[in-house]
C-alpha cells in the first residue's frame, strides 16, 4: 500500500465507522466455525458475478513491542513474495488469470491477507489466499526487497507533513505502548528485523484461533465452507493461550512544537477515549462528526468558512479495541497559526459547556450514517468488514449494532462524552522552518 | 477526514476525463436478473432506473450531451466552466446547498466534462433520493451562475490548468490529441485556455447554458435500493416539466486523415515521456471490442506485449502502457512511455517492432484468453457499485445506445484471434503515427 493509502485509511475508517446502515444484509451472512476453532463468514450477495476473500488475523502492531514495531506488516508484505509453490510474479499472474488481485497489509488491529476475482473461479481464489496465508517462503532476497520498500515508506511518511504531525502526535498520546507507532513500524525495528523474527511473528500469528476468513460474493455457501475446511482444517490449534495485549499507560497533557521544511502550518489536538465496544465509543463518534465530520461540521463552518482560518480542517477517530482516540486537526497559512490554535481549542471548549441541538445532533449522525453506507459498497469492503470486527473480538455484526447505538446517542450523551474525554489536550503544532 | 475545497474531487474527475477523452465502454450486467428500465419523458429526457439492492446506497447522475466539442473555436471551455458553476447556487437554493443537503448526509458529488458530454453524479443514502432528484432538476436549468462566483472559480480553473501542465502525461496525451485532431473539434482543449477564461463573460456561459441544457440533451440515470416507478414519477414531476429547448444538437464531424507527425519538446525534469498515436474506430463500431482487446495485449498488464519486450525483459522504459479511447466519432489508439532520455530511439523501435509482430503473427490463445478474463473483471467490478452500473447506463444512452452496453461483454467474448490480428494491421500502421516526446530541458 502507498504512504498515502496508509495515511488515508484512519480518516477514511474514522467517518466510517461511525456510519451505521439501516438496510445492510446481516440475514445474508453465516457464520461456521471449523473443528480447530477457525471461524468463516460467508456473506451470499447475487448483484455482481465477482467474489472477495479477507483473511484476518488477530494481532497487528497494537502486539508489537518497541523492538518489533513493524514486524506484524513486514510478515504480511514478505509473504506475498513467494510461497513453496509459486514466486511474487507468479502468484501476481495466478491473480490475474482469475479476473482478480491478491494484496496484504498489517494493520493496527489485525493483519490481513485479501484476494478479489470473477465469481466463477471462487475456489482459485480461496486457494490462493490459503496458499499465500499457509505456505509463504519467505526468501532471503525478497525480504532484503521487502525491507528496503518500507524505510523508504517510511521516509515518505516522515516527508508528509500531515502524516508527520500525526506521527508525533499518537507517539505523545501513547508513550510506551504500542498504539503509539504507526504500522508500518519504526526505522530502527525495520532495519533491525530479520528472517527469524518474521518466522517467529508468523507462527504467532498464524493458528487457527486466531484466524477468521471472510468471504463475499456470488458464492454459494455450502461449498465455501467444504472448501474452507479442506484448505484450512488441518491447521494444529496450539495449546498455548494467545497472550493480550499489553495495558494502556496513564496520558500526560502537553504541548510541542515540531519546525519542519513546509509551506502549510498543521495543528493536531488529541484526546483519548473509548474502545470500539465500550457503550460511551457512539456517543464520541458523533462529538467527533459534531466537530469535523465533513463541510457542514463546527470546524469547516466556523473556522474555514466563516473565518478563512483553515485550508484543510477535520476530525478522525479510528476504530480501536483499546482506549481510542479522537484527533481534530486543520492545515493553514503559517500567519494565521495562533488564530486557528486558539479556534481550535475554543470550539473543543464549546462542545464541554454548550449543549449540541437537535438539528446539529441530527445531521452529525446522518453523516456518521451515510459514510458507513458509502464505506460497505463492494464486496472486498463487506469482507473486511465482517473479518475485522469478528477477529477483534466485537462480532461480525458489530456494524448493524454500532448504526442502532449511533442513532440513539441523545445531546445529553454528547455532553456526557465532551466532560469526560475532551480534557487535558495533547497537542502537535507543525510550523515551517524559521 | 482531510477534505480539500469542494470542488476537488470535480477538478479530479474533469480532469481525468479532459485529458484522456473517453476510456474504453463500461459494459454491462449480463448476471442480475433485474435489468435497467429505460423510458424517454414526453419532452425528450431520458430516464433510466434500475433497481439494485446490493447496499443502501443510491447513484443519480444527470447526463448531458453537450461537451468540449459544442463549443466554437472563440469560446473554448464553456462546458467546463460550467461543470464548475453548476452546483454554486440556483434561483432557489443558497451556495452551500451541497454541503447542507448532501454532504452532511455523508454523500458524495461528483461532476465531469469531457469532449462528448457532462455529468453530474450524487451518491447518497437511499432515503434521500427523491431530494436528489429535485436537486438536479434544479441545478439543470436554474443555476443563478452568480457573477460574484463566477470570477471567484477563475482562479479555481486555471489553477486546474497549471495542474494539467505540471503532469508530463496528460501534457503529452492532450498535445496527442491535438495533432491527431488538428482542425477538428477533438483537437481543442476541453478546459479552454488562460487567456479565454480569463475574459469569460457571464452572458457567454449563460448563453452556453441555456442552448445545451435543455431536456433533449439530459439522461437521468438512478441506481439503488429505490423502486422504478417512484423514481419515473418524480422524474416526470420535476425534468418532465421543463419545456422541450428545440434545437438539435450538431453532429461532430468525421476525423481528419492522420498527418504523421515527429516532434520533440524540451520540458523541464530527468525523464523522458514518449508517445506515440494512431486513429481507431469510434465507439459505434463492430470493432470497438476488438480494438479494446488488441490495446490490452499490447499493454494493459504485467504480462502484456510491451511491458515483457521492454521492461521486464529488457529495462528500456520504466513504464509503459497502450490504450484505446472510443469516441463519439472516432477513437485513438496511445502506447505512452516514461523513460531515459537515450533510450528514446530503442522504445520507439521495440514498440514498433512488437506492432511488427502482431500484425504478422497475431496473438496467442493464451493472449486472447486473459484479455478477455481482464475485460469480464473489469465489467463485472463495474457493476458492484451503484455508480458503476450508472457510468455505464448513462454514458451509453449519452453517446452510445443502452442495449449495445448491455451486450458489449458478450461482443468482447466473440472476438478471434485473427479479428485482433487484422484490426491491428488496419489500424496500428508502423510508419503513419503521431509520434511526440518531451525530452529533459539541459541545465
Amino acid at each position: 500500500m502507498s504512504p498515502a493509502g496508509r495515511l488515508a485509511l484512519p480518516a477514511v475508517l474514522a467517518s466510517l465507522l461511525l456510519a451505521g446502515g439501516a438496510g445492510a444484509e446481516p440475514g445474508a451472512v453465516r457464520q461456521h466455525v471449523l473443528p480447530n476453532g477457525l471461524r468463516v463468514l460467508v456473506r451470499e450477495s447475487a448483484s455482481a458475478p465477482v467474489v472477495a476473500v479477507s483473511l484476518q488475523v488477530r494481532g497487528g502492531s497494537h502486539f508489537e513491542t518497541a523492538e518489533t514495531a513493524g514486524v506484524t506488516n513486514f510478515l504480511q508484505r514478505v509473504m506475498l513474495r513467494g510461497t513453496t509453490k509459486r514466486s511474487a510474479v507468479r502468484l501476481a499472474e495466478a491473480a490475474e488469470d482469475i479476473g482478480g488481485r491478491l494484496d496484504a497489509a498489517g494493520e493496527v488491529e489485525s493483519a490481513e491477507v485479501r484476494g478479489e476475482a470473477l465469481a466463477r473461479h471462487w475456489e482459485a481464489l480461496l486457494a490462493l489466499v490459503a496458499e499465500v496465508a499457509l505456505a509463504p517462503a519467505f526468501p532471503s532476497e525478497e525480504i532484503e526487497k521487502e525491507r528496503r520498500l518500507l524505510l523508504s515508506q517510511l521516509r515518505t511518511r516522515a516527508d508528509n507533513p500531515f502524516p508527520a504531525g500525526f506521527d508525533a502526535l499518537v507517539r505523545e498520546l501513547y508513550g510506551p505502548h504500542p498504539y503509539a507507532w504507526p504500522s508500518l513500524g519504526r526505522r530502527a525495528s525495520l532495519e533491525r528485523l530479520g528472517r527469524e523474527a518474521l518466522v517467529g511473528r508468523y507462527r504467532e500469528l498464524y493458528r487457527p484461533d486466531r484466524m477468521v476468513l471472510a468471504v463475499s460474493g456470488q458464492v454459494a455457501r455450502a461449498r465455501v465452507v467444504r472448501a474452507a475446511e479442506r484448505l484450512f482444517g488441518k491447521l494444529e490449534r496450539p495449546a498455548a493461550a494467545i497472550p493480550p495485549p499489553p495495558p494502556v499507560p496513564p496520558r500526560t497533557a502537553g504541548r510541542r512544537v515540531l519546525e519542519r521544511p513546509v509551506h502549510q502550518a498543521h495543528v493536531l489536538v488529541g484526546y483519548r477515549g473509548p474502545g470500539l465496544t465500550e457503550p460511551a465509543y457512539p456517543a464520541l463518534r458523533v462529538l467527533g462528526a459534531v466537530l469535523g465530520g465533513g463541510m457542514a461540521s463546527r470546524l469547516f463552518v466556523e473556522l474555514r468558512d466563516k473565518e478563512g482560518l483553515a485550508y484543510s480542517v477535520g476530525a478522525l477517530a479510528p476504530y480501536r479495541t483499546g482506549p481510542a482516540f479522537l484527533v481534530a486537526y486543520l492545515g493553514t497559512a503559517p500567519a494565521s497559526l495562533e488564530a486557528a490554535e486558539a479556534g481550535v481549542l475554543r470550539e473543543l471548549a464549546r462542545l464541554r459547556t454548550e449543549r449540541v441541538g437537535p438539528d446539529e445532533l441530527a445531521r452529525a449522525k446522518a453523516h456518521l450514517l451515510g459514510r458507513l453506507a458509502m464505506d460497505r459498497r463492494t464486496n472486498a469492503r463487506r469482507a473486511w468488514y465482517l473479518a475485522f470486527f469478528e477477529v477483534v473480538g466485537a462480532g461480525w455484526d458489530f456494524p448493524e449494532r454500532y448504526a442502532r447505538a449511533l442513532e440513539a446517542v441523545t445531546a445529553e450523551d454528547v455532553a456526557a462524552a465532551a466532560a469526560r474525554w475532551l480534557t487535558g489536550p495533547t497537542i502537535i503544532v507543525l510550523t515551517p522552518v524559521r | 477526514m482531510v477534505r480539500p475545497a469542494p470542488v476537488a474531487p470535480l477538478l479530479a474527475l474533469a480532469f481525468l476525463l479532459t485529458a484522456c477523452g473517453v476510456t474504453r465502454p463500461t459494459p454491462a450486467p449480463t448476471t442480475t436478473a433485474l435489468g435497467p428500465v429505460e423510458r424517454i419523458l414526453a419532452n425528450g429526457v431520458r430516464v433510466v432506473v434500475q433497481e439494485f439492492r446490493a447496499s443502501e446506497v443510491v447513484a443519480l447522475q444527470l447526463w448531458v450531451r453537450a461537451g468540449g466539442r459544442d463549443e466554437a473555436a472563440s469560446e473554448l471551455g464553456l462546458a467546463h466552466y460550467l461543470e464548475h458553476m453548476l452546483f454554486k447556487g440556483t434561483t432557489t437554493r443558497p451556495r452551500g446547498f451541497v454541503e447542507r443537503d448532501v454532504e452532511a448526509a455523508g454523500g458524495r458529488i461528483n461532476a465531469g466534462t469531457s469532449l462528448d458530454f457532462t455529468y453530474y453524479h450524487v451518491v447518497l443514502p437511499a432515503a434521500r433520493a427523491r431530494d436528489a432528484i429535485e436537486m438536479l432538476a434544479d441545478v439543470a436549468v436554474n443555476s443563478s451562475l452568480d457573477p460574484r462566483e463566477l470570477e471567484l472559480e477563475k482562479k479555481v480553473v486555471l489553477e486546474e490548468m497549471r495542474l494539467g501542465e505540471d503532469s508530463p502525461r496528460r501534457r503529452l496525451v492532450r498535445q496527442l490529441y491535438e495533432r491527431l485532431f488538428d482542425g477538428h473539434p477533438y483537437g481543442r482543449p476541453v478546459l479552454g485556455t488562460p487567456e479565454l477564461v480569463r475574459g469569460l463573460a457571464r452572458e457567454t456561459l449563460r448563453s452556453f447554458y441555456r442552448r445545451h441544457y435543455v431536456p433533449e440533451a439530459f439522461t437521468l440515470v438512478v441506481v439503488g435500493p429505490v423502486t422504478p416507478g417512484e423514481v419515473l414519477a418524480a422524474a416526470e414531476g420535476t425534468l418532465g416539466r421543463l419545456p422541450r429547448g428545440g434545437v438539435s444538437r450538431l453532429p461532430a464531424p468525421p476525423p481528419p486523415p492522420l498527418v504523421p507527425v515527429r516532434l520533440d519538446t524540451e520540458r523541464p525534469g530527468s525523464q523522458a515521456h514518449l508517445a506515440l498515436g494512431w486513429l481507431a474506430p469510434r465507439l459505434d463500431s463492430a470493432e470497438t471490442p476488438v480494438v479494446d482487446l488488441l490495446a490490452a495485449i499490447l499493454g494493459q498488464s504485467r504480462s502484456a506485449r510491451l511491458v515483457q519486450a521492454l521492461r521486464e525483459r529488457e529495462p528500456v522504459v520504466s513504464s509503459i502502457s497502450a490504450g484505446y479511447s472510443a469516441l463519439e466519432a472516432a477513437g485513438v489508439v496511445t502506447v505512452t512511455a516514461q523513460l531515459e532520455p537515450a533510450n528514446l530511439g530503442r522504445a520507439e523501435a521495440g514498440i514498433l517492432a512488437e506492432i511488427g509482430r502482431l500484425r504478422s503473427a497475431g496473438v496467442t490463445p493464451e493472449e486472447l484468453r486473459r484479455a478477455v478474463t481482464a475485460a469480464e473483471a473489469r465489467h463485472a467490478f463495474s457493476l458492484e457499485t451503484a455508480e458503476g452500473r450508472a457510468f455505464g447506463y448513462g454514458r451509453a444512452e449519452t453517446i452510445w445506445r443502452l442495449e449495445e452496453e448491455l451486450a458489449y461483454i458478450d461482443r468482447v467474448r466473440s472476438v478471434t484471434a485473427e479479428q485482433v490480428r487484422q484490426a491491428a494491421r488496419r489500424y496500428l500502421d508502423p510508419e503513419r503515427y503521431v509520434r511526440l516526446a518531451f525530452v529533459p530541458r539541459p541545465r
